[in-house]
């Protein structure tokens, strides 16, 4: 862990859908060039941990923050509560200091559009670019984001891609304005696997490129084994266990961690046997 | 019939989709497997690989292009529905997603009591004790019976949809992704049950997944299929201990593991699979498999 100052820190964050907790005073920090896994199964709170974070989890729903601060660094330094914001300052914060990418790139990527045009349009609105200035922009994300062929990729449309391109654009979307803080919720889960073990690439060589600090949502240890540094395990709306990816993965501390590291097939476990065997279950509840 | 001969036999299976301008999908490229009595045989592959395409040709719910299939010694592949028929208790299936698959108006028991009534297997009083029977099997509650799919979980609808599947006691149960959509602990669970229903019935298992670590657990062989064609078959040793094709291999080192001490840094790829689409007049190559060992057949490349 870094003796900075967090970027964002997370404080007693508890999120209420009416009667239903789906937070419960969370609390973590997530510091420059940190990669923070936040891991859980279903229902754990995880996504809604993110989406509180953008201030979108309470837009058309019944959601409320209840209680906690989210307190994020800006880059003049000041530290504000995303919690009190009010919308035209979220706005500005949202894809310019802190943006997401989602786990289905088809359905945030808009149809009718070319990709080279949704990337420019973020742009031209978070930066206020010009079209020509912005079409620059795009372009040189997606060579960022290694998209081969890219001035011609850009013309495209999404329904011309594949998954793993169009995963690509998204996070070229993300980082064209240069955020510091990147949340990923489960941005592999719907891809192959290797195109996964690419995108994964891609976002550890990103990384050492850029300070960005970057908040992976995640069901698969596999994922969290291969690109944090952190871990905040969730389950049932709560925080359980957190630490460095070697004491999770080594040192797991709590009933629950263990049991679900016991439930994760790992590929190699069974050489020199021959029959099928059954999963250890370790039983916690 | 002999209990040595396999319980599934597909031989040059190919199955091709028109998709306009002449212009095919070729989904399945002659494949050829067998699976055992009591056997695993694992399917694996990619997006598009067709392995999917190949659970639905083995059940019959696509005709093949070409091919046959054979079931118990018998070739099913050119039966009618009438015909059909007694076959089909013999084989089932389970699909990914166990909410797409289940009725939301009708009760759990009733889902599981309809093959059984299709079937006309027993009265309806002993349809009932059946269903509380088969719900114990997979580690259901019988008094759960008059509920309603929402009011379960992902894993026990998945239980559910098991349950329904070997009500007619079927001799092969073909699982396609069927425990992807599930968490890791439930999966296991999920996984544990079929090994354990697999003895106790002495059931033949085609299982169909992209995520060899499950693969890795449950299955006695596997094929890997790559563009409608199986580029390796062997055993379960064969495959993950000594993979021969590249395709193979690169699948393998591709599957995150859950060790942070063995997080490799990989060549920055970009390439994709490409499409199994094919103009009027052309075909993919097809593959050439050699035995390389007893049992392992792989690719020449």
């Amino acid at each position: 862990m870094t003796e900075t100052k967090p970027l964002l820190s997370v404080r007693g964050l508890t999120v209420t859908f009416d009667d239903f907790v789906a937070v419960d005073g969370l609390s973590f920090d997530l510091h420059e060039g940190q990669t923070l896994a936040i891991v859980g199964e279903s229902g754990s709170g995880k996504s809604v941990t993110a989406l509180s974070i953008m201030r979108l989890v309470t837009l058309g729903t019944r959601a409320k923050i209840a209680d906690g601060e989210l307190l994020f660094r800006t880059p003049d330094g000041s530290v504000i509560d995303l919690v009190t914001q009010p919308e035209a300052v979220l706005r500005d914060i949202r894809g310019n200091e802190i943006s997401m990418i989602f786990q289905e790139p088809l359905t945030s990527l808009n149809p009718v559009y070319t990709v080279g045009n949704q990337v420019a349009e973020a742009v031209m609105l978070h930066q206020g670019l010009h079209r020509k200035a912005a079409n620059e922009r795009a372009l040189e994300m997606f060579d960022r984001v290694r998209i081969p062929e890219a001035a011609r990729r850009l013309k495209e449309y999404p329904h011309q891609m594949s998954g793993g391109m169009r995963q690509r654009v998204m996070i070229a979307m993300a980082l064209s304005c240069d955020p510091t803080v990147l949340i990923a919720d489960e941005p592999t889960t719907a891809l192959d696997v290797t195109i996964q073990a690419q995108i994964l690439g891609l976002m550890r060589q990103l990384q050492d490129e850029t300070d960005a600090a970057v908040m992976i949502i995640t069901h698969d240890m596999g994922v969290v084994a291969e690109v944090a540094d952190d871990v905040v395990v969730m389950n049932r709306s709560k925080l359980v266990e957190s630490g460095s990816v070697f004491d999770i993965f080594e040192r797991p501390q709590e009933p629950y961690t263990q049991a679900l590291l016991a439930s994760v097939p790992k590929l190699g476990s069974m050489a020199g046997t021959t029959k099928p065997a059954r999963f250890d279950l370790v039983d916690f509840q | 019939m002999n209990d040595s001969q396999p319980l599934v036999e597909v031989t040059d299976l190919s199955k091709e989709f028109p998709v306009g301008g002449g212009s095919k999908v070729h989904a399945v490229e002659h494949v050829s497997l067998a699976v055992g009595r009591g056997e695993t045989l694992a399917v694996v592959g990619e997006s598009g690989c067709g392995k999917s395409t190949l659970a639905h040709l083995i059940i019959r719910l696509l005709d093949p292009t070409s091919g046959s299939i054979n079931l118990a010694g018998r070739d099913i592949t050119n039966l009618g529905p009438r015909a059909l028929r007694p076959h089909r208790t013999k084989m089932q299936i389970i699909f990914q997603d166990p909410f797409a698959s289940l009725d939301p108006r009708r009760t759990v028991g009733r889902a599981v009591a309809e093959p059984l009534k299709v079937h006309s297997v027993g009265a309806a009083t002993e349809i009932d004790e059946q269903v509380k029977e088969l719900f114990r099997k997979v580690g259901l509650e019988p008094e759960h019976t008059d509920q309603f799919p929402h009011q379960f979980s992902g894993g026990q609808r998945q239980r559910i949809c098991i349950a329904r599947a070997l009500a007619l006691e079927p001799k092969l149960v073909i699982a396609d992704e069927a425990v992807s959509a599930l968490d890791v602990s439930i999966q296991a669970q999920v996984v544990n049950l079929m090994m354990d229903l697999q003895d106790e019935m002495n059931l033949s298992y085609l299982f169909i997944s992209h995520d060899l670590a499950v693969v890795e657990r449950i299955s006695h062989r596997v094929a890997v299929m790559y563009l409608g064609q199986i580029v390796e078959l062997g055993s379960r040793a064969d495959i993950f201990e000594n993979p021969k094709h590249s395709y193979t291999k690169r699948l393998l080192s591709a599957v995150p593991i859950a060790d942070p001490r063995l997080r490799q840094r990989r060549p920055l790829l970009t390439d994709e699979i490409p499409s199994p689409r094919w103009g009027p007049g052309e075909a993919p190559e097809r593959v050439q498999l050699v035995e390389v060992a007893p049992g392992h057949f792989a690719a020449v490349e």
